[in-house]
């Protein structure tokens, strides 16, 4: 009886859904042939692809053009969630997230820095646009193809909530690949290296627990975490009071900071890339194009 | 005419008028019955069952986990209308005073939509115009069986859930990693208990696709139905 209304039904909220199911891990990825960028000479997607090709920039530094080492240990990237327009949730009656997370990720870029981190931060102030004309505000996509572009050996994805207390962690809820080959669509990029994601934020909680900070560790699915090509997290800063705006301290922040930085430290001395990125074979990335 | 017989005539007449008014009462009450059954029969509201155990995955804020819940409650029969009234039920159960996900009074989903696995149609490429100015299409997923990219069903008869939340439920606060994770964990789990032929979850807002609940949580990705109870966490039979 209601079989006819079912199928227009279906055949409307295919349209609504499209878009999200042609890049959805369970969907077709392929995309049109008319909006398809030309391949970057890499296994693993470092940006979302264009709808349009963008022109071509003028090469300012020529550096810049020489292929860039695989995984650099010694890079972090952090991004401060929200930002500009963007408040994030609201933590208090005078705290907005945005705030917070910046001002962690300033705690944590000193405290990096001084142990001899290049760190990368995707804002680093109220602003959340990009660093060249047409300073467009910074899309989700936006900030993980920055994080991508660094091959960073670890990424932190900033976030602050006024529920619960003390860290949360969180890694991709994408079943980990075997590595073995170059990760696949683009909303799926981590899966290759959850692994990687999950032994770091194993380190993360030790460095915490040790600090006596509370820790929640586990999975979720949060932008653009999934499209992330490194050893990613998000970090979830939650108050350590009762009181919400307890999250402002400086001292609460710097010291989730130092156990933060003191595990990346180790983190870097032991960290190992994708079986795909190994040192030692040149030729794994270029076996797994098509 | 004798006043005997004028007499006799008056009654029968009498007798005559009261038997038609009997009459008359009899077939309109009849008539009145015939209407009410018609009536009785025709559907004016979605069937419901009396009330049934349900479960609920209730979630909590202050250590993450995520409780089965039974409560009694009365579903409509009719499986899209029985999903969507679980959700009701589930988002006020979180706006009761003192719960541990509190969550605004609002209704939170416009409409439930199930759809038979697997998924097969074009999609719209979003930009892209054909030079005689027709849209492109792409393919959303392949009718083909062994297509690994066919959104296919896990078992006969599996169907994807299509939740089209409304607005004014997903720009309420609370927002947060965790919160937002936990709310879709808790609406994905309450489904998969009680609409176990759900395998795969995709949520809409306001009938657009959208990529996050309140700037955290993926909408973006179709989730698996799955039990999300967390492994001990005891089970609640209020």
């Amino acid at each position: 009886m209601f079989a006819p209304q079912t199928a227009v039904l279906g055949t409307l909220l295919l349209t609504a859904l499209a878009p999200g199911l042609a890049r959805g891990q369970t969907a077709s990825t392929s995309p049109a042939p008319a909006t398809r960028q030309t391949p970057e000479p890499q296994s693993f997607p470092v940006a979302q692809p264009a709808a349009q090709p963008a022109a071509p920039a003028k090469p300012r530094n020529y550096l810049a053009l020489l292929p860039a080492p695989p995984f650099n240990r010694t890079t972090i990237v952090i991004d401060p969630a929200h930002g500009g327009a963007d408040n994030g949730s609201r933590i208090s009656d005078s705290t907005v997230e945005k705030n917070v997370t910046l001002a962690l990720a300033f705690h944590l870029r000193s405290l990096l820095t001084a142990r001899g981190f290049n760190v990368v931060m995707t804002r680093d102030n109220d602003d959340a646009n990009e660093k060249a004309p047409p300073f467009a505000p910074l899309t989700l996509d936006d900030r993980a193809g920055i994080a991508n572009h660094e091959r960073a050996g670890a990424c932190l994805l900033l976030h602050a909530t006024a529920a619960g207390s003390g860290v949360h962690l969180y890694t991709s809820e994408l079943a980990p690949s075997s590595g073995e080959t170059a990760a696949g669509p683009w909303l799926t990029a981590q899966a290759a290296w959850v692994p990687q994601s999950q032994h770091l934020a194993a380190r993360l909680v030790e460095a915490l627990t040790r600090s006596r900070i509370p820790v929640v560790n586990g999975a979720a699915s949060v932008r653009p975490l999934d499209s992330l090509t490194c050893p990613a997290l998000v970090l979830e800063l939650a108050p350590h009071t009762d009181d919400p705006d307890s999250i402002n301290d400086d001292g609460y922040q710097q010291r989730v900071a130092e156990a933060v930085a003191g595990a990346l430290v180790f983190w870097k001395n032991t960290a190992q890339p994708p079986p795909h990125l190994a040192p030692g074979e040149p030729n794994a990335t270029a076996k797994s194009q098509p | 005419m004798s006043i005997f017989a004028r007499r006799v005539v008056f009654w029968v007449l009498v007798a005559c008028i009261v038997a038609a008014g009997i009459m008359l009462f009899a077939h309109h009450e009849r008539r009145r019955g015939r209407v009410e059954r018609l009536a009785d029969s025709m559907p004016i509201d979605a069937p419901y069952t009396d009330a049934e155990p349900v479960t609920l995955d209730l979630v909590n804020d202050a250590n993450g986990t995520v409780t089965a819940a039974t409560r009694q409650i009365a579903l409509p029969t009719d499986s899209t209308a029985r999903a969507r009234a679980l959700l009701d039920h589930l988002i006020a159960e979180y706006a009761l005073p003192g719960s541990p996900h509190p969550l605004q009074p609002v209704v939170p989903v416009n409409e439930v939509f199930l759809l038979p696995l697997p998924v097969v149609g074009h999609a719209v490429t979003e930009g892209a115009q054909t030079a005689d100015g027709h849209s492109a299409t792409t393919l959303v997923a392949s009718s083909n069986p062994n297509d690994p990219n066919a959104v296919q069903p896990h078992t006969p008869g599996g169907e994807l859930a299509v939740i089209d939340l409304r607005g004014s439920f997903v720009n309420q606060p609370p927002s947060g990693v965790e919160v937002e994770t936990l709310t879709l964990l808790s609406m994905i789990g309450t489904l998969h208990a009680n609409l176990p032929q759900i395998e795969q979850v995709r949520f809409l807002v306001d009938g657009q696709s959208r990529e996050t609940l309140a700037g955290h949580a993926d909408l973006l990705r179709t989730y698996p139905s799955r039990d999300t109870t967390t492994p001990g966490a005891q089970t609640d039979l209020r």
